[in-house]
């Protein structure tokens, strides 16, 4: 029990702050902040292609928010979701429009499979040196996200740019590659059934199955570990290129789901915002999915109520920032009194 | 043209080693500064503000660098008493200072992306025009401000300061051993909010040069990933400061190098990425090395 309340705090805690602080900015401005919030809650809620688009937010930042959990249960400090996303997505897109249309039904899993692996590969990088020569996985991962947005920035202002449209875009992917509309003509697609279907094998894997154990178990306790046999590095290796795999797998599904081709600004920080889920759910696949449709909320509601009132799309920045300093204040709460439990 | 670059550099240099100079002493203290790219942003931000509004360019930079550093401060002590992750924490401050200045623009100014305000003083040239004659150095002298030669010399005298002082010591030791530095009856944690003021009083002085010295207009894009360079050059330099700073003139170089290197084929943006690859390689190579050691 306690440790459901422990969750609900943590999760609630960061965003009363952050709700707190916004409402004192709404004040100043002379907004009324309940009257915002609830516009928030009914743009965001209010009706079935409200909601659709609340969820088609959601879905980029359910991915990251996964493969970054997979490394923090870990242990591994990952912030290069970002980066994995962007490489996949690309992948995945360059696959979609120049492999044959005639692969039929077949091209958008295999689009999607290029993505993953090119994900998976990114992310093998920081963790095979982290686990082989102990390279600073902030720091490695953190500058292979401006590599991969160099890369993936140069791709398509040069070989991938499209020839039609102007500059900064990829052609678009065949039809065949796209994935199929939920509810037309809301852009919710069925990238987010493959998000939710992530989310269940993620729990599925941490409750079940030895490996996901084995992780936990690395993040908590290496020397423990170690002693009991896990292979550390291993561990490290298959948590970084599993967050790979589920990161590119989002790029992917944006690609071909979402802008059905590449652009430059391809990921809104989705990466960080994705660690902001993950932070704030604690890792856990319900905190996750609630705070990843929170955040969609926010992003799809900003975006209406800049256009219906003078209130800034930055405000929904204000909140994410103010969210992930304070998020974790919790999380070092929660390793201690597991420590002590154990 | 090797005058144009080096001028153009050096002046690209400038904010990149003062946030870097903070971050390093900051990381000394044992604290790994990822908002130093957040805090540029708002030091730029406050200077194009103050500038406008008295008119004097010395000003502008103090109340820039004070800016910055209360919300260092204020950074500082969420790590420190309230437990935050300083990683997490910092890019969250990233976020937040985009946001706030974001909002501030389209609310008290109504423009978003970018801020131009009538007569902002600019930061003025040290030198007389007439040295630009001088061969070689010309143009690099002609164009220098205060704030450049403040952080040369700031650079030349930081490793004295962290050797050979009392606070560079403590410093040191906050990071290297916090418990004993607790023992001998001193705060770490005092230590590591006070460098991380410090670091946030230099991004706040790189902010004010990156805005002031030349164009006086302030975007939302002005920094363009500066504080990460920064963050690259300390860990490229290994905390050293001369080290570092040598990282800084090369990747300042570079970014002047850049749109020149563009006009032979070479694209802009992948040169953009080579900073962030040259600190993977070095880290790698770091580790190789100590770990040959450790065998």
């Amino acid at each position: 029990m306690t440790n459901w309340l422990n969750r609900g705090l943590g999760f609630a805690v960061p965003l009363l702050i952050a709700l707190l602080v916004s409402a004192v900015v709404l004040l100043a401005i002379g907004e009324n902040p309940l009257d915002t919030f609830s516009l928030m809650l009914t743009e965001a809620f209010g009706s079935p292609r409200r909601l659709a688009s609340t969820l088609s937010a959601a879905t980029p930042l359910l991915f990251t928010a996964i493969g970054t959990a997979i490394c923090f249960r870990a242990g591994v400090f990952n912030v290069g979701a970002d980066g994995a996303f962007l490489i996949g997505g690309l992948a995945a897109v360059v696959a979609g429009f120049s492999l044959p249309a005639e692969l039929g039904w077949a091209l958008a899993p295999i689009c999607l499979a290029i993505g993953a692996i090119f994900g998976a590969a990114w992310l093998f990088i920081p963790g095979w040196l982290l686990a082989k020569l102990e390279v600073d996985e902030v720091v490695s991962t953190l500058m292979l996200n401006f590599i991969a947005a160099a890369i993936t920035g140069y791709l398509v202002n040069g070989p991938f740019l499209s020839a039609q449209s102007g500059n900064n875009v990829t052609p678009l992917v065949h039809e065949a590659a796209e994935l199929s509309r939920l509810m037309p003509p809301a852009t919710l697609h069925s990238g987010f059934l493959i998000a939710l279907a992530i989310l269940a094998a993620y729990a599925f894997w941490t409750r079940r199955t030895s490996a996901g154990l084995e992780g936990a178990w690395v993040g908590l306790n290496r020397r423990f570990s170690r002693v009991v046999g896990v292979s550390v590095q291993r561990t490290i290796i298959l948590a970084m290129v599993l967050s790979g795999v589920v990161a590119g797998l989002g790029g992917a599904a944006h690609g071909l789901g979402q802008l059905h081709r590449f652009t430059d600004g391809f990921s809104a920080g989705y990466g960080f915002t994705g660690m902001a889920v993950a932070l704030l759910g604690r890792n856990t696949p319900l905190g996750m999915l609630i705070g990843s449709i929170l955040f969609g909320a926010l992003a799809s509601a900003g975006t209406t109520i800049q256009l219906f009132s003078n209130i800034p799309l930055d405000l929904v920045n204000i909140i994410q920032g103010i969210v992930m300093i304070f998020a974790v204040i919790e999380l070092g709460r929660i390793t201690i009194r597991r420590r002590s439990k154990t | 043209m090797i005058e144009q670059v080096l001028a153009a550099g050096v002046v690209l240099t400038t904010p990149i080693l003062l946030a870097a100079i903070g971050g390093l002493v900051n990381r000394q203290a044992g604290i790994v500064n990822i908002a130093l790219e957040g805090k540029m942003l708002v030091g730029a931000f406050v200077a194009v503000i103050v500038s406008a509004a008295t008119g004097s360019w010395l000003v502008a930079t103090l109340a820039a660098a004070l800016v910055s550093m209360v919300i260092g401060w204020g950074f500082a002590l969420t790590i420190t008493r309230l437990g935050a992750n300083m990683i997490t924490a910092g890019l969250g401050l990233n976020v937040l200072a985009a946001g706030a200045i974001g909002f501030l623009m389209s609310i008290i100014y109504g423009s978003s992306g970018t801020l131009r305000l009538p007569e902002v003083a600019l930061l003025p040239h040290v030198f007389p025009q007439s040295v630009e004659a001088v061969p070689l150095l010309g143009p690099m002298l002609a164009n220098l401000d205060p704030l450049t030669i403040f952080a040369v010399l700031l650079i030349a005298v930081l490793p004295f300061l962290l050797r050979a002082t009392r606070f560079g010591l403590w410093i040191r030791a906050t990071g290297n051993a916090a418990p004993v530095v607790r023992s001998v009856g001193l705060k770490p944690k005092l230590m590591q909010e006070a460098s991380t003021a410090f670091a946030g009083f230099l991004s706040g002085l790189a902010g004010a040069q990156l805005a002031l010295a030349s164009i006086g207009i302030f975007n939302e894009g002005l920094t363009a990933g500066r504080g990460f360079i920064a963050l690259a050059a300390f860990y490229f330099g290994r905390d050293r400061p001369w080290q570092t700073a040598a990282a800084c003139l090369l990747f300042g170089l570079l970014d002047a190098a850049q749109i020149r290197m563009q006009t032979v084929g070479l694209p802009p943006r992948l040169i953009g990425a080579l900073p962030y690859l040259m600190v993977l390689v070095a880290l790698v190579i770091t580790q190789m090395r100590s770990l040959r050691r450790a065998q």
